[in-house]
């Protein structure tokens, strides 16, 4: 009876903490996680490389479902811009110690800063992608714009294959 | 497993939960945290091991809604909404126990079930194959699908998290107010007897494994990409 009692009071305390664990990191969810950084007290470099890229992130979805679906291309022209621009700054926030080893809430491996070079070609490669979807929206023409996907999208994806903690099934 | 009727009954206790039942309760209970903790720290791996587990149970206990043990279907406790008020207005007098889900608790039960449903199926179709993990099925279905997906599976856990605060707080007060315990007759299967009349009707326990071999195929088979599709 005993320690029947004690599995239930036992389970519900862990119901209740798991429960509660989640709500409290889904409240923060919303936003870019704020961790500012401990030297400096500044915005931390980590929530403004992440905002970048998830608002580039949304754009390239926005330019893909709009090939699915409208074609507008007012929508595109806006969303390519964003992609390029955001591309040409989120490099800016890496600072070091702030990889996935600091313990930091960041999927940065330790690579980008073991292999600079690597990371900066990488880099480029997406500038020039992003430049030439720039490019292909300004055309207007919805083949051409299809066909920059692809290489956008890998550009994107063969720096997170390298640079970034991928665990992908 | 479900048919050892009063196996271990001391008098005076009623078999109210089936095997079956309790072990899907309790699975969700240790996945939901599991799923949420992997998604957070990128586990995505893990995440749609547990994933696929989830979707598993999920089946099982839709399954066993159908075949399983009295309390265990749906027919026997999804009651209309005239029920549901009648109950919750008299729940003060008569303390509201029962033999299995009272009219509110039915609903509550459907409700999670079709929660985790969503949530475990919306997660075959999710992410974005530039940006990370991805379901098994997200691919080829266009990205318009699959952010839709992407966008509900994360509404869906939010859903989830306020269905189970919801159920949690009427577990206190079931406690509280009517002086029910409701946690330990999960965990045993059985309850007080007091004034309670009738019991669980067990069903042979070959039936759940049929529900088994039918839900393990059908989730693993969604986790491997829906091969021969």
């Amino acid at each position: 009876m005993v320690s029947k009692r004690f599995l239930t009071t036992a389970l519900t305390g862990f119901a209740a903490a798991s429960l509660l664990a989640a709500c409290g990191d889904s409240a923060s969810e919303e936003e870019v996680v704020e961790v500012t950084s401990e030297e400096t007290g500044e915005p931390d470099a980590i929530s403004q490389r992440q905002a970048l890229l998830e608002e580039m992130g949304d754009a390239f979805t926005v330019i893909r479902e709009q090939l699915e679906g409208d074609g507008d291309i007012e929508a595109m022209t806006a969303a390519a811009a964003t992609i390029n621009a955001n591309a040409a700054q989120f490099i800016d926030y890496f600072p070091e110690g702030t990889s996935m080893s600091s313990g930091a809430d960041t999927e940065a491996l330790d690579t980008i800063w073991e292999d600079p070079e690597g990371f900066a070609a990488a880099h480029q490669r997406l500038l020039d992608e992003s430049q030439k979807m720039v490019n292909a929206v300004a055309t207007g023409d919805l083949g051409q714009i299809g066909e920059q996907v692809m290489p956008l999208g890998m550009s994107c994806g063969n720096c997170h294959d390298t640079f970034r903690y991928d665990d992908e099934a | 497993m479900s048919d050892d009727k009063g196996a271990d009954s001391r008098p005076g206790q009623v078999r109210i939960w089936d095997l079956p039942v309790r072990i899907c309760h309790w699975g969700f209970v240790l996945l939901l945290p599991v799923l949420w903790w992997t998604a957070e720290n990128s586990e995505m791996r893990w995440h749609m091991r547990a994933g696929g587990l989830l979707l598993a149970l999920v089946l099982f206990r839709i399954l066993w809604g159908f075949v399983g043990s009295s309390t265990a279907r749906f027919a026997s406790f999804v009651r209309g909404p005239l029920a549901v008020i009648a109950y919750l207005r008299t729940i003060g007098k008569t303390g509201g126990k029962s033999v299995g889900h009272n009219p509110a608790g039915g609903w509550s039960v459907v409700i999670l079930l079709l929660l985790l449903a969503a949530q475990a199926f919306s997660g075959l179709f999710a992410g974005d194959p530039f940006d990370g993990a991805t379901g098994p099925l997200n691919e080829g279905l266009g990205i318009k699908f699959s952010s839709q997906m992407t966008d509900w599976h994360e509404l869906a856990f939010n859903l989830i998290l306020g269905f189970v605060a919801l159920h949690l707080a009427a577990i206190v007060t079931y406690r509280v107010f009517l002086r029910d315990r409701l946690i330990a007759p999960m965990i045993t299967g059985k309850r007080e007897r007091g004034s309670l009349v009738g019991e669980m009707a067990p069903v042979p326990a070959w039936r759940a494994l049929v529900c088994a071999v039918l839900a393990g195929g059908l989730a693993l088979w969604a986790y491997y990409g829906a091969p021969g599709l």
